[in-house]
């Protein structure tokens, strides 16, 4: 099976590192390949897949309409890219370090016509077939899910996990076109972002307390 | 805020396949709440957690026969499943970890009216998305954080529309073992006292024991692994300059308090 990798541009995000710590995991059993749309060819996103002994290839979606791609556009390219590639599993980290809606992974889904499961915390492929199984937390539970493919999964950020670990490894890095994947950049019509209106950050003053007001509060809580 | 705003609130359960009586029970709960009007749809793909795969097509369906303007989900992680794909299919902003808001306002001569407004922290936490409900022209999914409902807000009335669910796919994903995750109870609380490193039989003994319902404490591993909570108060306990709030997002508003230890000066 090829799993497909998103890695967000220019910058990869902390979950976007658990998405590829996670990928990295399924080497043996998969081809991987990590994915990064728009941005430069040096790009910290490239760089760190590069530096991924675990990853089979690297590849760079190099066109600079897709710098200012909305979340819905961005997911038709990556669906497409997908389909191009031959992905039975998509992974990508569940949202940005920097707007955070975490929207793109579900238009991606939604064009691949492929079903979404959100916080992932393990994946497993089925040798036999094309299944996969995930472990991933909803309603208070840890569940464990067998889908079939293709399946895109989104992974949160975990804080504790282990860094990804870096090779001397030092991948080329491929270049696909919009038009490579049969896709007219001019036809891609700009959306509506729907991000809201960007309002300052408030001024918040760091607020300080005794664990026994700590406790008092907590105590509120019935 | 409904009442303010001159909107009416649905409830949906999408619930497994449940005797009436408890349909009727749960109603009569969220009814209390301050539910104006009560759907369910009982089946049995609907019993287990709630994924895309499960829940999603009723979710549109329901979005597709109502229209509503706000698509609201109760904090716990349901939303960062649900919310996504239900935005991108009826075409909707999505804010994770919202606060909503009721604001006067003002037009003169016009009488003034009462605005729904959801902000949300960027992930940057560099700034706030706002979105004025009746402004948008689009739909919006939000969720929220989670605090405690503090009266009843409504007669405990409980009429229930059944509405069917689509069938689901026949190449879904199917759910093999389930277990309760440790994170929970920490992702539906209230109020949060975190703290990356494990705190000390000392302090563990000035706390509450045993924490009310609507308390929880994370820390050591238990913090690291935790991605998704929304308390509306967090109470970091820790030295490290790096771990002055946790790591995802807080609905704004949100109270963010450092507890000092003892063998620290006060500034």
């Amino acid at each position: 099976m090829i799993v497909l990798l998103c890695l967000e541009s220019p910058r990869p995000g902390r979950a976007s590192h658990a998405a590829l710590a996670l990928a990295g995991s399924l080497a043996g059993n998969a081809q991987v390949v990590a994915l990064s749309a728009g941005g430069p060819r040096d790009s910290a996103s490239l760089g760190l897949a590069r530096a991924c002994p675990a990853l089979a290839r690297v590849i760079h979606l190099d066109d600079a309409t897709l710098d200012q791609a909305d979340f819905m556009t961005m997911g038709m390219v990556l669906a497409e890219a997908a389909r191009h590639l031959g992905a039975g599993l998509v992974m990508a980290g569940e949202r940005s370090d920097d707007e955070g809606q975490g929207l793109v992974p579900a238009a991606l889904a939604h064009h691949l016509h492929a079903h979404l499961l959100a916080r992932v915390r393990a994946v497993r492929l089925a040798e036999a077939d094309d299944t996969v199984e995930v472990i991933l937390q909803a309603g208070g539970q840890l569940c464990t899910v067998a889908s079939p493919s293709p399946l895109v999964v989104t992974v949160p950020a975990q804080p504790g996990a282990p860094a990804v670990p870096a090779g001397s490894a030092a991948h080329d890095v491929e270049t696909l076109t919009l038009a490579g994947i049969g896709l007219d950049a001019s036809r891609l019509v700009p959306r509506p972002d729907l991000l809201g209106a960007l309002v300052p950050a408030p001024g918040e003053p760091r607020r300080e307390m005794t664990l026994a007001e700590a406790a008092a509060a907590l105590a509120r809580h019935r | 805020m409904a009442d303010a705003a001159g909107a009416t609130v649905y409830a949906l359960f999408a619930v497994g396949d449940l005797p009436q009586s408890r349909i009727d029970q749960l109603a009569s709960e969220i009814s209390a709440a301050g539910a104006d009007r009560i759907l369910c749809s009982s089946a049995d793909a609907l019993a287990g957690p709630a994924l895309d795969a499960t829940h999603g097509p009723l979710l549109a369906s329901v979005a597709e026969r109502l229209r509503p303007v706000l698509f609201l989900f109760p904090a716990g992680g349901a939303g960062t499943q649900l919310g996504p794909p239900l935005a991108v299919r009826i075409g909707a902003a999505f804010l994770d970890n919202a606060s909503v808001a009721i604001v006067r306002h003002e037009a003169a001569p016009d009488p003034p009216v009462e605005r729904v407004v959801l902000t949300r922290w960027r992930a940057a936490r560099d700034g706030q998305r706002r979105v004025d409900v009746g402004d948008f022209e689009r739909p919006v999914v939000a969720s929220l954080p989670c605090g405690l409902a503090t009266e009843t807000l409504g007669a405990a009335y409980a009429e229930v529309e059944m509405v069917p669910c689509p069938e689901p796919g026949p190449r879904g994903p199917r759910l093999l073992t389930a277990e309760r995750d440790a994170a929970a109870t920490a992702e539906t609380c209230s109020a949060l006292l975190w703290s990356t490193v494990p705190l000390d039989a000392s302090a563990r003994a000035r706390l509450p024991n045993p924490l009310p319902a609507g308390a929880a404490v994370a820390d050591g591993a238990a913090a690291a692994l935790l991605a998704a909570a929304s308390p509306v108060e967090v109470f970091v306990w820790s030295s490290a300059p790096e771990d002055t709030a946790p790591p995802w997002l807080l609905a704004p508003g949100t109270l963010l308090a450092h507890v000092r230890r003892e063998t620290e000066v006060p500034a």
